[in-house]
């Protein structure tokens, strides 16, 4: 070992021992135990109490009763709450898939702007709708894209264009209720492509620059594969959250017309909270959180071939 | 991104073992709850808990208002009422089984048509049967007052659960403007399911407004047209018994002859020629252009656009009176008539009144509570502003409905003692899952314009729903 590499670990030994980093672990292990206190309450407790329920029959009233997997076999068999997973599904690809291609076009384009006051504008603006309560917005939002009376479908009308059943058609509901979502969470991915195409290496937008490369090449070949790890952060992100979509179907269409925009956690809820059916809405939770657990682990896989790490 | 790991195995190990054993405290802790809910529980030795549907500023000047007689009863007994807020009597009865399951079930429960036989079927409140019996002659006053029909729905297998307080029966709001200015003459309590149409027809004319607006529900939905049509989701009976009740309070009663021990709801009909025809009827008018397609709900949207007169015509009950008031309409904007006759004139309705919890503590003082809630003048107290139909005939009157209307307000009480037939809600123990069936196959219908197809699926959903139960 040479001198330089012997005296690295003695430079760590004497900053381990300085007295103020004494001083602060104490602080630094309250912080952790707290957020692991909070985890432990409000998520681990919850999810393992689920799986346990999940094996019961329970209507809220009455002592719970163990039935073994009979909720796991009934779901396998349960037509609308199989449904509700390939709705979830549907939607929640369509909401990823936009809010990403959405977010991405919107950072490249604010980031552009040489001004950095109209760059603080835009990254505001289209934040902004995230701070807003989902409930608030599906409220709001049910209100204008109502079918007869929605402001929507007035401004529509006096182009000349008839009615659209926004959310009183099973494809217009959903589609809708789609296009609401993007809108409220595209703020975050953009928030996150536009700080990691910050980061991209100037030298290198440059030296594509020289070699002949236009903004689309340099978007696509340059740009894109030096934040895929930004992409996938925010694919995995948006996936999680959309495949517990709750709020705007429940709140605009309460999961209709029919089953059209009934997703996983509507199932859930009307099971175990209408339906008194808590142990069949524990085994739908945990089913939806292995389904979630396979598809994101399905995207770290993909992740190998198609992310690059510096 | 390279912050993601799966995490070591020693540690996922103890993690595991350690969240499965918190995990397990937790699902023991929901058992003991579950178990309180059905045998322990009840308020604390020193409190007499009431959960109340509405506003807590009401509930708590009520509870205010009654605190000196219950001292009389009891002076070491504090009173104390907790509003619960919701959309709906499906909302409040969702809050209510949470609350239950939390641990703190109450005394005093106020509970609707839609959950008594869902609690009575528990066994979560006590039926009040001896109390009655025992209490007779004082009740002698309360049960001249309030119709047979109101206390055979809050029956269930003979046996009494709750004294009724209050009503709403599914009759036809109409906006008195836009009937003047469509020319349509304002309807007689025997109009026809043709004047109704004739009627929304003339008020389609004018653009952006609706003739008849509704919500997808239970009360007061499509279904008023199913009952008017004679048909229902479920095979209608009665159950045997409640002669004690009906022979000695309403002896000599008409209205009480055929009365028996509550409502039994048997086998779905939801596919029935005459509930198919009558869910038809509703496409028709959304074809027609004489009624939007509706929402699923509470109703609050429908009296905000009925108030700002953009719906000619709704179902509603008396609690549309307050309601349409309070949204900015004025007395004399609207006003209130029977449900057009079909194939009959049978309406349909909905009861609150109140229930003793069988895991209370304080059962005796809690029917003295009770008897003071159906006091004539409580009633404002609980409900104030017209929020609901007095369940006491006399308190039915023109100085109740002077400042807000309607001016046919007699209508209320007239559609229980004129129209004998009028039925509650079909709410069998499993309500929750048929409402939340109702809902999704009417939408269903709605969209697809395929009612037959809609209502085979309801049949199937009730079917499984019963045989759950």
């Amino acid at each position: 070992m040479s001198a330089a590499a012997a005296e690295v670990p003695a430079a760590i030994t004497r900053r381990r021992r300085h007295p103020s980093s004494h001083r602060e672990a104490p602080f630094g292990f309250a912080m952790i135990g707290l957020s692991c206190l909070f985890v432990a309450i409000f998520t681990a407790i919850p999810i393992v109490a689920s799986l346990g329920l999940s094996f019961f029959s329970w209507d809220v009233i009455s002592s719970p009763q163990f039935v073994g997997v009979e909720n796991y076999q009934r779901l396998f068999t349960d037509g609308p709450v199989l449904k509700s997973f390939g709705v979830t599904l549907g939607m929640a690809l369509a909401i990823v898939v936009l809010q990403l291609t959405l977010g991405l076009a919107l950072a490249v384009l604010v980031n552009q702007r040489k001004l950095v006051w109209i760059r603080t504008l835009f990254r505001t603006a289209f934040y902004l709708p995230l701070l807003a309560s989902t409930a608030a917005v599906s409220i709001f939002m049910g209100y204008l894209f109502d079918y007869k009376f929605g402001v929507v479908n007035y401004y529509l009308g006096l182009l000349g264009i008839p009615n659209v059943p926004w959310l009183t058609s099973g494809f217009g509901a959903a589609t809708t209720i789609v296009l609401i979502a993007v809108w409220q969470q595209v703020g975050f991915t953009f928030v996150l492509f536009v700080a990691s195409l910050m980061s991209v290496p100037t030298d290198v937008l440059e030296a594509a620059q020289i070699d002949g490369a236009g903004p689309l090449r340099t978007l696509f070949r340059i740009k894109v594969p030096l934040i895929s790890p930004t992409i996938l952060f925010a694919a995995v992100v948006a996936l999680i959250n959309a495949m517990q979509l709750f709020d705007q179907p429940y709140i605009m269409t309460k999961g209709g017309p029919g089953s059209a925009t009934t997703t996983v956690t509507i199932s859930m809820y009307q099971k175990g909270f209408q339906n008194l059916q808590f142990g069949y809405g524990s085994a739908i939770a945990i089913v939806l959180l292995v389904a979630i657990l396979i598809i994101t682990g399905l995207q770290f896989l993909a992740a190998r071939k198609l992310v690059f790490y510096q | 991104m390279t912050g993601i790991h799966p995490p070591g195995g020693p540690i996922a190990r103890r993690t595991v073992l350690k969240a499965g054993a918190a995990g397990g405290l937790g699902l023991a802790a929901l058992a003991d709850l579950a178990a309180c809910g059905n045998n322990g529980g009840g308020s604390s030795s020193k409190s007499l808990k009431m959960l109340y549907f509405g506003e807590q500023a009401a509930a708590t000047q009520l509870q205010n208002r009654l605190q000196p007689q219950i001292s009389k009863l009891d002076p070491s007994i504090k009173f104390e009422i907790s509003a619960i807020n919701g959309t709906d009597w499906n909302d409040f009865l969702a809050k209510v089984l949470t609350q239950i399951a939390a641990g703190t079930p109450p005394d005093i429960i106020s509970v609707a048509t839609e959950g008594l036989q869902l609690m009575a079927s528990k066994e979560l409140a006590i039926p009040l049967d001896d109390y009655v019996t025992k209490d007779l002659s004082a009740l002698k006053e309360y049960f001249a007052d309030i119709h047979p029909a109101l206390v055979e729905s809050m029956m269930y297998q003979g046996h009494l659960w709750e004294l009724p307080d209050s009503f709403n029966a599914g009759n036809m709001f109409y906006s008195t403007e836009l009937f003047q200015r469509a020319g349509v003459v304002p309807p007689s309590e025997n109009w026809t399911l043709d004047d109704f149409e004739t009627a929304a027809t003339k008020i389609a004319k004018f653009k952006g407004i609706n003739a008849f607006g509704w919500v997808v529900r239970l009360w007061g939905s499509w279904t008023s047209f199913m009952y008017a049509n004679n048909a229902n989701l479920l095979e209608e009976g009665k159950y045997d018994g409640g002669d004690w009740l009906w022979n000695k309070a309403y002896a000599g009663d008409p209205a009480a002859a055929g009365r028996k021990g509550g409502w039994k709801w048997g086998a779905p009909t939801a596919n029935s020629e005459g509930t198919v025809e009558a869910l038809n009827y509703m496409i028709e008018l959304t074809k027609k252009g004489l009624s939007p397609s509706p929402d699923v709900g509470g109703g609050g949207t429908l009296q905000g656009l009925f108030a700002s007169n953009r719906i000619g015509m709704s179902i509603g009950g008396g609690f549309w009176a307050g309601g349409l008031t309070n949204a900015g309409m004025k007395n004399g904007s609207f006003d209130v008539q029977l449900f057009p006759k079909w194939k009959s004139q049978r309406h349909l309705f909905g009861a609150g009144g109140y229930a003793i919890f069988k895991s209370s503590k304080k059962k005796d003082l809690a029917w003295e509570v009770l008897k003071l809630l159906v006091k004539p003048d409580t009633f404002d107290l609980v409900f104030p502003g017209n929020v609901t139909t007095p369940g006491r005939k006399s308190l039915v009157t023109a100085a109740r409905y002077a400042k807000t209307g309607p001016k046919h307000w007699s209508v209320f009480y007239d559609t229980l003692t004129k129209h004998p037939e009028t039925a509650p809600i079909p709410a069998p123990p499993y309500y929750n899952a048929l409402a939340t069936a109702l809902n999704q196959r009417t939408t269903q219908a709605i969209s697809s314009g395929d009612a037959k197809a809609a209502l085979d699926g309801l049949q199937s959903d009730l079917e499984k729903a019963a045989g759950a139960s």
